[in-house]
Parts: structure tokens; sequence; C-alpha cells
């Protein structure tokens, strides 16, 4: 089945669009015509026809409203289906009258509510199977395309366009990450809330988003999937870096065995195993999914060992504490480059001689400057993580600046940035991530992205 | 779930060119003739899964004379006894169980408190091939004990490797819910199952 025209549809059609404010149906709406409920910088409303569908209303939001789908004169790509759930079968009756290319079933009540929901499920699931549309849902969130200003959801706001793409089970997770990427700007070519995964599945997402030109890593969270070795089969053959955060790790599915084994297997190891050997990467937290997932969007592989280039003794030292835990290769700074750095009369004199290098509190841009590029420009040296602690006479955008130039002029080697503070280093740590540089607030967490980067 | 019985545990382990220790049968005291000291004594009833925990396992057998004590003993638990020669090595365990979305799973540990108490075990989804079989014994935490520490030589791993092979193409072919291969002694040389537990 063709999904192109449910991620990228030239027009959408809401059923059950509506004039109430609190309802899902008026915040579709309102996230279609706007970009969003709650306005940020990265709300733009969607470029393409919107058909709002209501009985009873002439317009909302200034659109015109029809009466049934099947009244648009024009082809439809997308119906978002937000109705009850006794009357989504009849409307997903007009949509496959219709024709529409793809359906995203919003309402609730359906496998997850009992025996009747369920049977309803599977017989809407038959239809679209026979008419061979596409369907995400039923009981989901929607999906938000952020390169195409297509927020098709009911979440809140639009989050930074960007290079992951992430697959969710569950939606209310999807909506605070949203609202935590438009601070943090971790940025999204898509975010799918696939609900009770009717029809398309985990496995159909990642065979679509691996062949998207705006994704370079899925993302995804997860809470089990149906078909275990259906998902090895498939996971192990996309090309693109995923990295997953299974949630029901302690009691799930650790179910009473007679056996020794069975009593140990319990089923997040399995899952483990799983990921593993399929070239999953796997994330303990939410802030770590999206961690990692910033670095393998933003940066190259790792090739070679890695240096730090630090304005503090104790945060240089601790950062490699944590890459030798997790087994980063440092680099030891090889003679000759202490001499271009010796040459360079930039140096503090009491600079650390070695990796970490150490080049002392009082580092202006213009020392930062020749660290890191005396250290980018070595082979032996394949990536550099760089720590800025805020000290009286640092320049913190401007050493931002340099990083971004070092950025352009070694494309091939990930660097990854440590700015320890808050108030004050705000402003160049947003400039970092605009530039693509992901940066860290914490020594362990560089070092742990900087391990996703070898993989 | 059932244990299934010791002929066909045996069957299934021929079948796959699974490594298992001889083993005879005791049918009477006379069987307890002209048999190599030491030896185990140990009941082979499907109806017992857990034997030691019954007292139904007794190793280092030094006589004639002990082995009938022991004989009479075990006669009381089950009439089905076998003896086998002690192993040499060290102790692992290799399990395997279906689960509900990924099929026959296998496990390895290290025996005794490696499995117990520290849960010292890695997991990969059938089938698992070689290399992935010698992954996953490198994998766990106390695998350095197999590399040989404090003068030990290192064990063959390859011959262990071998037996997880074998055991999940057994899984993905046989009808057989879980495997409990419990120990397996492993040495410089070779590895072999002295204990195996079949369930249906």
């Amino acid at each position: 089945m063709n999904l192109d025209k449910l991620f990228n549809p030239k027009n959408i059609a809401i059923i059950g669009a509506s004039r109430d404010e609190s309802s899902v149906g008026f915040g579709i709406l309102k996230n279609l015509t706007e970009g969003c409920v709650f306005n940020c910088e990265y709300c733009k409303p969607f470029p393409g026809k919107i058909y709002p569908i209501n009985p009873k209303a002439d317009s909302i939001l200034g659109v015109k409203c029809y009466e049934n789908i099947l009244n648009i004169e024009d082809s439809v790509d997308l119906a978002v289906i937000v109705v009850p759930a006794r009357i989504v079968n009849r409307v997903v009756d007009d949509c496959i009258n219709k024709k529409v290319k793809g359906i995203i079933i919003i309402s609730a009540g359906f496998g997850e509510f009992g025996e009747e929901g369920n049977q309803m499920q599977e017989e809407i699931v038959a239809k679209l199977n026979k008419a061979k549309i596409p369907m995400i849902g039923p009981n989901c969130l929607g999906i938000i395309m952020p390169h195409h200003n297509m927020n098709a959801s009911f979440a809140p706001t639009m989050p930074p366009s960007g290079n992951i793409a992430f697959i969710s089970q569950s939606g209310a997770l999807a909506d605070s990450i949203i609202d935590w990427s438009v601070e943090n700007r971790y940025g999204f070519s898509a975010i799918v809330s696939y609900g009770n995964k009717a029809m398309l599945d985990v496995y159909d997402f990642l065979e679509y988003f691996d062949k998207d030109k705006n994704t370079k890593v899925i993302a995804l969270y997860i809470e089990g999937v149906k078909d275990g070795r259906k998902f090895i089969e498939i996971a192990s053959k996309i090309k693109k870096p995923i990295i997953v955060l299974k949630a029901g790790r302690t009691d799930e599915g650790m179910k009473a065995i007679s056996s020794h084994t069975g009593s140990l297997a319990g089923s997040y190891e399995i899952y483990k195993a799983a990921f593993k050997q399929s070239n999953v990467l796997v994330a303990d937290t939410v802030e770590e999914l999206f961690d990692n997932a910033k670095a393998l969007a933003n940066m190259p592989k790792l090739n070679g060992h890695v240096g730090i280039v630090t304005n503090g003794g104790g945060c240089g030292v601790l950062c490699a504490d944590y890459c030798s835990e997790m087994g980063v290769p440092l680099a030891e700074l090889k003679e000759n480059t202490l001499k271009k750095l010796d040459k360079s009369g930039k140096m503090h004199p009491a600079y650390s001689r070695r990796n970490p290098l150490d080049i002392v509190g009082d580092a202006l841009p213009e020392r930062y400057d020749t660290a890191v590029d005396t250290l980018l420009s070595e082979d032996y040296i394949g990536g550099l993580i760089v720590i800025q602690t805020l000290q009286s006479i640092t320049k913190p955008e401007e050493d931002a600046q340099v990083i971004i130039q070092a950025n352009k002029k070694y494309p091939n080697k990930p660097i990854l940035c440590v700015y320890m503070g808050g108030k004050f280093s705000k402003k160049s740590m947003k400039m970092l991530e605009e530039a693509g540089i992901p940066d860290y607030n914490d020594l362990k967490k560089v070092a742990r992205a900087m391990k996703v980067l070898m993989s | 779930m059932k244990q299934i019985k010791f002929e066909d545990t045996l069957r299934l382990i021929k079948k796959y060119n699974l490594n298992f220790i001889d083993s005879k049968n005791i049918k009477s005291e006379c069987d307890l003739n002209q048999l190599k000291f030491p030896i185990v004594m140990k009941v082979a009833s499907e109806e017992i899964v857990h034997k030691s925990d019954v007292g139904g396992v007794i190793v280092g057998i030094k006589n004639e004379e002990e082995a009938k004590l022991i004989y009479t003993k075990l006669k009381k638990i089950s009439n089905k006894i076998i003896v086998q020669k002690m192993a040499k090595g060290k102790e692992v365990i290799i399990g395997m169980k279906r689960d509900a979305q990924f099929g026959p799973v296998i496990m390895f540990g290290l025996g005794g408190i490696f499995v117990e108490l520290m849960k010292d075990v890695s997991f990969r989804i059938c089938p698992v091939d070689k290399k992935n079989a010698l992954d996953m014994i490198k994998e766990i935490k106390s695998s350095k004990i197999l590399k040989g520490i404090r003068g030990d030589k290192p064990v063959n791993i390859n011959k262990l490797a071998e037996i997880i092979v074998g055991i999940s193409e057994l899984s993905m072919k046989e009808d057989i819910e879980e495997i409990d291969l419990n120990p397996v002694m492993v040495n410089e040389e070779t590895a072999i199952i002295v204990d195996a537990r079949f369930m249906k």
C-alpha cells in the first residue's frame, strides 16, 4: 500500500470538524488552518485545501464546511475522522466511495474498548484492506509533518522541523515531547501516533521513513509489538539508525512458567535481545531517546578517536571518565599536535598538553578556535567534544560561532557540545542547536551521544 | 506443560548431534557391577522436574558398595534411575523458552550463583548462528571465568556455541515448549550436556 498521500497529501478533509472550541474536532481543524492551538514560532497553516465536514455548520474558522465528503467536487487525498465511534463505520464507507488515498481515525472506542469496539474495528479494517486504503489508528493523536506544515493531529502545537521521525504508540507522550521540542529545539521530520495499530503498524512506518528524504533517524516509543519476528526481520533491513524506548519492562509479559529459564526471561530482556539482533539502539529514558536521536540526526558517524576541548579541568576529567566507561575511545595527543598548539602562541602556558585538552579558564574565542581547529585537522582524531563552562570572561556566543564554523569546515567529523550552565548560556545553546550542533547540559549525556555515533 | 520422557529427550539430543554424557539405565543392583567409578546417580523420571530439590542427584559415588546403598535410597523416589560418568569442567546453563511475540528464545549463563543470584544471563531470538552464539557467550559479565582466570586454562567456547546453535535449530523444528540444559560442563577440550529437561 502506498502511504505517500497519508503523509504528504495535497488536501485534507476533517470529518467531524466542530465549532465547539473544547472539542478535538475543533482542535484538529485549527491545527490545520493555523498550524497549532498554542502558538509558537514554528506554526504555519497547512498549504493545501482543507475541507471541514459538518452537516450543521456553514463554515468554521472561516473555512467552508461540507455536509458530506462525497459533496466535495475535487478528489480528496487524506480524510481525518473524528466522529463518535458508532458512526465511524458509515463515514469510512463514504471515504471508500470518495476514493480517498489515506485515512486517520482519531476517534476512540474501538479495540481498546471491549468486544463490541473490537468488532467494529475489524469490520473497518476488512473494508479498507479490500479498498486498499491505508489507515492510521483508531484511537490516536494523528500525524504531524513539520516540513509540509501539516499538523493533522490534536497535539498542542507544531514542533520545529528536523530529521527525526518519531513513531509513538502513546499519543500523550508525543504531546509532551512536542511542547518540549519547541523549548529545546528537537527537530522532527514526522511525529506519528499510531494508536490501536489496527491496520498500519510500526513495521509499515519503519519502511516508509527509511525512504523519506527528510528523515535521518527513526525514534520509536513502543509498549509492545504484535509480531516480534516480523519486527526483527523488517528492522534489520532498515538502513537508517533506529533508536527505541520500550515501556513495560518489569512486570509485562512475565509469565509464571515452570522451568528455571522461563523465570529469568522477563520480556524486556527478550526485547533487548531482539533489538540487538536487528541493530536497533536502545534508550533508557525519554530524554536519552532524543539526546541520542539528535546526535544521529545531525552528525556523521564517529570514525577514530575522540578529542575533548574544555576550559575547565574538572569537567574534562569527568567527561573522560564517562567516555572510557562507555567505551568511547579517547585520542592520545601526538607530539606534533602539541607542537602546533605551542607554535600558535594562543595557548595558556599551563594548558594541559594532553587529552582532555584543558585550554584553561581564561580561554577566549581565539583560543577555542586554535584548539578546535588543530585537533580536528588531525587525521587520528575522528570527533570532538567541546566543553564550555561559563566564567566571568567567557564569550559563549562567540565560542559558539567558532564551533559552528568548525562544523562547516569538518563535515565528516562529529562535534558535540556541552555548554554547562543555565540562564546566561541559553542564547549560545540555541545558536548551536539551530546550526545543527547537538548541545547537552551534562557530561554523561554527551559521552552517551558520542557512543551512539560509533554504532 | 509436561516434561517429556528421558528416552525421548535423548532421541532429540541425538537427532541434532548434541553432545550428551554417556548414561546407563539401572534396572537392578546387578547393573551396578563393573562400573568405572566415580559416578553420578540420578533419577530420570519425567514426573520429577527439579531432581535436586527431591534429593534425586548424587554425585561423586566412589565404589560399588556406596552405589548400591544410594540405589536403594533413590528407588524410593523413582524407579527410573541412571548412572553417568563424572564430567569435568565449568558449569553453564543453556535454556530455551517460547515467547509469545518472538518465538523460541535461547538463554545462556554460568551455573550456580551467576544465574540464580546475579541474573547474569544473555538472550538471543532464534535462529542463532555460530557468531551470535559466541557473542552471547562473551556478553555475560562472568564470561571472564570461561576465558580462564587465576591460571585456569580457557574453555572451548566453540563447542559451547555448537550446542547453542543445535538447540536453536531443534527449537525451530521440534514441538518443544521449553528446554533446560543444566548443567552443561565445559572444559578446554569439549562441552557436554549432563542434564536435560525438555518440556512440551
